[in-house]
């Protein structure tokens, strides 16, 4: 038996409001702001209120899926990663670089979104790199 | 260290070890902020940290949880008076077992009563000049705004107020003395699942309603609402009608609310509001 409240991060949107979980006997089980948290002050709006039932939900994904013979298969994070560098290579290869675009987002964070952008200039070899605020 | 803090954390450790509580709901510090934390005698060397905050979180509704999961478990508790109240309020309404908690009291909010408190939030709000114009004032007292107002003048202030709602039900999610598993809030007949704005005034006479004779003015309820609307005020108006009725205020002790009681005939005469 154990009761502790882990702060984080609201994964919702890129606002980033401080949300606290209180965490019992290892599950979520609910949501609270974070009240010194200088981006929401002790506020949330109902998706940052009910973070805790997407961790919790049945239908969330724990592992990748690979879609072999139009059905998906769990898979390792290895073969997952894989299987997409194989992907993007070969369309690399027949279409040259510029045919691939990457589509940041602003649910990640800074130092990730500047990983992404360096992977599309630097690995794949395209300036195609754009961010879902700009949608 | 604080000789206070370090009273409260002898007296946690010595409950734990004599197996007076199994868990005490208390708070630490985490990266600058003040959380809550529960001890227990697997991290007794965590103890060391515990704390009071400026920050108030409603610990009595984790420990609710907690006592809906292990119904034998004891519960030790950081307590305002605030808590303490909405504690007296979860006893009469047989949502915690008073046997089962043990609480540690701390000063709160200064008043008239206890000048050593130690939270700022009953202290007179700023009420900026917008809002004074086009609001509700933060400090305003029900009496006062029925002598300055006229009803149609406070009727329009409030269903301004109530515009404003993003229906994010923080109010009913931090609220202490919230416990129905089956809120009305969510009864598609009542309130309209998945629609914006929220409906006014429905949606918030709604929770009104059901804050009368329950609602224990700790004030969380406004602390988390984006909006600002001003809910202590109104859930303290609400709670005046049921005070004036039945002499009743709530969690101040372990009397059992009005609404509560079957089978007596209550005589009531309406009242101009």
């Amino acid at each position: 038996m154990d009761c502790k409240y882990v702060p984080s991060v609201c994964s919702y949107c890129g606002t980033g409001c401080g949300v606290l979980f209180e965490v019992i006997d290892g599950k979520i089980e609910s949501t609270l702001p974070l009240k010194s948290h200088p981006v929401n002050q002790g506020k949330l709006c109902i998706k940052g209120w009910n973070l805790h039932e997407y961790i919790n939900s049945y239908m969330r994904l724990k592992s990748p899926l690979i879609k072999e013979n139009k059905k998906f298969e769990t898979a390792t994070w290895d073969e997952a990663i894989t299987a997409t560098a194989a992907g993007l290579d070969q369309v690399k290869q027949t279409y040259g670089p510029d045919a691939i675009g990457v589509l940041v987002s602003a649910k990640i964070t800074n130092e990730e979104n500047f990983l992404a952008q360096k992977f599309t200039r630097a690995a794949i070899g395209t300036n195609n790199v754009d961010h879902c605020a700009r949608l | 260290m604080d000789i206070a803090i370090k009273t409260i954390i002898n007296d946690v450790q010595r409950q734990l070890l004599e197996n007076q509580v199994d868990i005490f709901l208390g708070y630490r510090k985490l990266d600058g902020h003040s959380i809550p934390h529960g001890y227990t005698r697997n991290n007794l060397e965590e103890l060391s940290g515990l704390c009071i905050s400026q920050n108030r979180y409603p610990l009595e509704k984790a420990a609710t949880r907690l006592a809906q999961k292990h119904p034998n478990l004891k519960i030790g508790l950081i307590a305002r008076d605030c808590n303490q109240r909405s504690l007296n309020v979860l006893y009469t309404w047989n949502q915690l077992n008073p046997d089962n908690i043990k609480t540690i009291g701390v000063n709160c909010c200064p008043s008239p009563v206890k000048d050593h408190g130690d939270c700022s939030y009953l202290e007179p709000r700023t009420t900026g000049p917008y809002k004074q114009e086009h609001g509700m004032d933060f400090n305003a007292s029900p009496k006062d705004l029925v002598d300055t107002m006229t009803s149609q003048d406070r009727f329009e202030r409030w269903m301004y107020e109530f515009n404003k709602c993003i229906k994010c039900y923080g109010c009913r999610n931090i609220c202490p003395v919230c416990f129905c598993k089956e809120c009305s809030l969510e009864h598609d007949g009542l309130v309209e699942p998945g629609v914006l704005p929220a409906e006014v005034p429905v949606f918030h006479l709604v929770r009104a309603t059901h804050m009368a004779g329950r609602c224990i003015d700790c004030g969380l309820c406004e602390d988390t609402c984006p909006a600002h609307i001003p809910l202590r005020l109104l859930y303290r108006e609400a709670n005046e009608i049921v005070s004036g009725i039945f002499n009743f205020q709530p969690g101040q002790d372990m009397e059992k609310s009005p609404f509560s009681i079957i089978g007596d005939t209550i005589e009531a005469q309406l009242t101009p509001l």
